[in-house]
């Protein structure tokens, strides 16, 4: 944890911003666990006239149009709303799974492999840290 | 709430225009049960006998439930009068479910299962599951009819304000569970009142979660019905999606959970990015085979070759923090072999930046460090503690020794003061001796002031120690930059010097010399300062522990054997007063300033070495004295572009470590500020080692020894 605390907010956004530029990067999301709001999105757009664009950081250049036009040709998952909402759902239907083969125990990571795609989720007590990204060429 | 009361009694309203309904179908099935009842033979008698009684009671719970509504006098329906006040939250939970089982099968499958069996008991089919449930309702009816109702018509009221928690993950497992209960239920007595008591609750818990789904339902689809359909479509299916203004997104963002967490998760995010760029798990070598990995060890005739490559593995540079700054010291975890720390000196083109930095870094995230440390002055040496995973200790330019913890913030957790009592010059070595229970912190300066420190208390040396020259020098003063302790011997040390001379110490007075230098004797080679010193780290067969490699800025590497402490007494006692000097065994000329040379940890002939114009050496004495096996230089990178400016200066490396468990790789870093690791082939690395390697090694010692002798004889 070495160095958490001081941390500002400033430092912790630019490690997103960095993460989300990544080569291969194609969106990330950071949910909030108590009432689901998205705190954090890149690379997706928000189909809800209600979504605050401040919760909406750059995404690399290369990547993000590439993305948005492949997200919805491929996986129909452009709007943050939708992304958040399916997750949630995975999330929950992993953590029954966990739940009802080991008493006590709870994820801690999920990876996901499509054809393209890899989303990684990380779920945490009060947050929920989505990342989508390419699959290295095979 | 209102809105929601109104809603509620028109719901009410329906109820009561059902149960009127379903009173007269019970009443026409119940004169057809017991028409059929005649007809049946007696095994079914035991089953079907219940349903008339059942009927009545159900007819006359129905009345009175009925009546109560329409009298409006909800408190009178919670006495505990009668059974039928507990009996009649069933009805309403029954019809509840059917009217929401169109909407649950939408939503989640358990739920939906479950409620409509039960909604099919009430409306057909009663026979089979009768017997059950008239037990269960006799024995609610005694002992704990009345509470339910109450909490039931409480919970009703408050769901309104609650809805928000509605799409937590916990519900449906809720229903779920109470769902496996229900089945397990009737395998079981259902006449232990215990049981039954648990049953019930459970039941009161799925009428209390149906409730509130409904009612939530309701307010939900009051709110949509301003919004387009769609959205009321996806707010159906739990959808996690709240708006948070702008105040809330800054209060989530500089909580200490939220910027704990990013800390945390994008350090997983990266490490799993850069996990995959190794190797793609999925990779199916059926296809394409153009990808097969060319650069297997080991195997195939060029074998020998191979086991000789160095691969680079990684760079490491933050554009935020290893900006102009130079690398001072190296050093590889000994618990996490993929940790690698690295110390800066000061960015001079940025004053508020703390001037002192260390940064761990991790060969599985390349990007980022995994911990960055401060200090106030130039850090000029660091290294993992040996006996403690999560401790860093340091020194610093102002003289100060440094201790970091990884569990804790990035400044120092202790650090010694700036007083007489510890060094008041740059600290350029450092090293912890001893043993797991027992050891000490050495930090040498360049005053040549020794101290040991304990890791509880930095308030004070344990030990101090100054070192002079020994008398054939002009002046006392002994400018010491660097120091190195044997394996087996932590009371003994070598301190090199910037004149250029080695002398041996000791930190506690013994028999026939005092703490401090040992005059006696003096490795005198060096024409220029001595860069870095380093004992073998024998480790195997035989003990090779008494070479020692040292690095000058005179452009060479020299091999030396050092006397044991104790032998240096009787030469003394022939030639008092005179140092007796010591030539080296071996002694390397390189093409440019040698900065450092480290012994690999595991096989006896090998050492690397890092000079001014940029490369890496491996050697293998074994194999030549003369000329090194491998010879790199770390990729030239962007970043070592853009901040140019320096020129070949630029390229210099400063620093190498070994990774001390297997000795595969190695890191190097210099003036640019940038981290490279290498691998290094089987031959050259790894924890198998022949007895040739030992025995050729003592061999060539042996030799080396006999030419010297010759030439100091004649």
């Amino acid at each position: 944890m070495g160095a958490v605390a001081e941390k500002s907010p400033e430092e912790t956004l630019a490690h997103l911003v960095r993460l989300s530029q990544k080569p291969g990067v194609q969106s990330t999301l950071i949910l909030s666990r108590d009432n689901g709001a998205i705190v954090r999105t890149t690379g997706l757009i928000s189909n809800s006239s209600s979504a605050n664009p401040n919760s909406t950081l750059p995404a690399s250049n290369e990547t993000a149009p590439d993305s948005y036009t492949n997200g919805k040709k491929d996986t129909g998952m452009n709007s943050a709303e939708d992304v958040a909402s399916k997750v949630w759902a995975f999330l929950t239907a992993a953590g029954n799974l966990v739940e009802g083969l080991y008493e006590e125990d709870e994820v801690k990571l999920l990876r996901l492999r499509t054809k393209k795609n890899e989303l990684v989720i990380i779920p945490d007590c009060k947050f929920i840290h989505v990342l989508v990204h390419d699959t290295p060429p095979a | 709430m209102d809105s929601s009361i109104v809603q509620r009694r028109e719901e009410i309203l329906a109820k009561k225009a059902k149960l009127a309904e379903l009173k007269k179908q019970r009443e026409l099935r119940k004169a057809e049960s017991s028409q059929r009842q005649s007809l049946t033979g007696s095994p079914a008698r035991e089953i079907v006998s219940p349903t008339p009684r059942r009927a009545d009671e159900r007819t006359r719970a129905l009345d009175e439930y009925i009546d109560n509504i329409l009298g409006e006098s909800r408190p009178s329906s919670a006495q505990p009068q009668s059974p039928a006040g507990g009996r009649a939250t069933r009805p309403t939970s029954v019809i509840s479910a059917s009217q929401l089982s169109s909407d649950n099968e939408a939503q989640s499958g358990p739920g939906a299962q479950y409620q409509v069996p039960l909604s099919m008991v009430d409306q057909g089919m009663q026979t089979l599951s009768l017997g059950n449930l008239t037990t269960v309702y006799e024995t609610e009816g005694v002992d704990v009819g009345p509470p339910p109702k109450r909490e039931k018509e409480v919970i009703t009221y408050s769901k309104g304000v609650q809805a928000d928690i509605e799409w937590s993950p916990r519900k449906p497992r809720g229903a779920g569970e109470s769902e496996s209960e229900r089945d397990d239920s009737p395998t079981r007595s259902p006449h232990t009142p215990k049981r039954l008591s648990r049953r019930q609750k459970e039941r009161d818990e799925e009428i209390r979660l149906q409730l509130k789904r409904e009612i939530e339902e309701e307010i939900k689809a009051a709110q949509k019905a301003a919004e387009a359909g769609e959205v009321q479509t996806v707010s159906g299916e739990n959808f996690p999606f709240k708006t948070l203004n702008n105040e809330e997104l800054t209060a989530v963002e500089n909580s200490d959970d939220f910027i704990d967490f990013v800390e945390r998760s994008t350090k997983v995010l990266e490490r799993a990015l850069d996990q995959q760029l190794d190797y793609d798990i999925l990779a199916d070598y059926a296809l394409g085979g153009a990808n097969v990995d060319e650069e297997d060890e080991g195997y195939g005739s060029s074998g020998g070759k191979k086991g000789r490559r160095i691969k680079e593995i990684a760079q490491f540079w933050d554009d935020r923090w290893s900006k102009k700054r130079m690398v001072s010291d190296l050093g590889f975890s000994s618990k996490f072999p993929e940790l690698v720390l690295a110390s800066y000196t000061k960015n001079p083109s940025a004053p508020h930046d703390p001037d002192g930095l260390v940064q761990v870094w991790n060969l599985h995230m390349h990007d980022r460090p995994e911990y960055i440390f401060h200090a106030q002055s130039d850090i000029l040496t660091a290294k993992f503690s040996p006996f403690h995973p999560n401790l860093i200790i340091g020194g610093a330019y102002s003289g100060q020794v440094l201790l970091w913890d990884t569990r804790a913030k990035s400044s120092p957790v202790q650090k010694t003061p700036l007083t007489g009592s510890g060094h008041t010059h740059p600290v350029y070595s450092i090293d912890i001796v001893g043993t797991q229970n027992a050891n000490n912190i050495i930090s040498a300066s360049t005053d040549g002031v020794v101290c040991g420190w304990t890791v509880d208390m930095f308030s004070q040396p344990q030990e101090f120690l100054e070192l002079t020259s020994p008398p054939p020098a002009k002046t006392d003063d002994m400018a010491v930059t660097c120091i190195a302790f044997p394996q087996s011997d932590p009371t003994y040390f070598l301190a090199g010097t910037e004149e250029g001379s080695i002398y041996p110490c000791h930190r506690y007075d013994r028999a026939g010399a005092k703490a401090g230098v040992d005059g006696r004797v003096k490795y005198g080679g060096h024409a220029a300062p001595v860069m870095s010193l380093d004992f073998h780290p024998a480790k195997g067969q035989i003990d090779l522990g008494d070479l020692v490699l040292s690095s000058s800025v005179d452009w060479s590497v020299k091999l030396w054997k050092v006397r044991p402490p104790a032998a240096t007494g009787p030469s003394n006692t022939l030639a008092p007063g005179a140092a007796q000097q010591v030539a080296p065994l071996l002694d390397i000329a390189r093409e440019d300033l040698v900065y450092d040379a480290r012994w690999s940890p595991v096989k006896p002939s090998v050492f690397a070495l890092v000079d001014g114009a940029g490369s890496l050496e491996v050697w293998d004495l074994n194999v030549d004295v003369e000329v090194p096996l491998q010879k790199v230089t770390p990729s030239e990178n962007k970043r070592g572009a853009l901040s140019g400016g320096m020129g070949y200066m630029k390229r210099s490396l400063n620093k190498l470590a070994w990774e001390k468990n297997e000795g595969r790789r190695v890191a190097v870093a210099g003036m640019d500020g940038v981290v490279t690791v290498f691998e290094v082939g089987s031959e050259l690395g790894g924890v198998e080692t022949k007895t040739e390697e030992w025995s050729g090694v003592k061999r060539l010692v042996g030799r080396l020894e006999g030419a010297s002798e010759g030439v100091n004889g004649k």
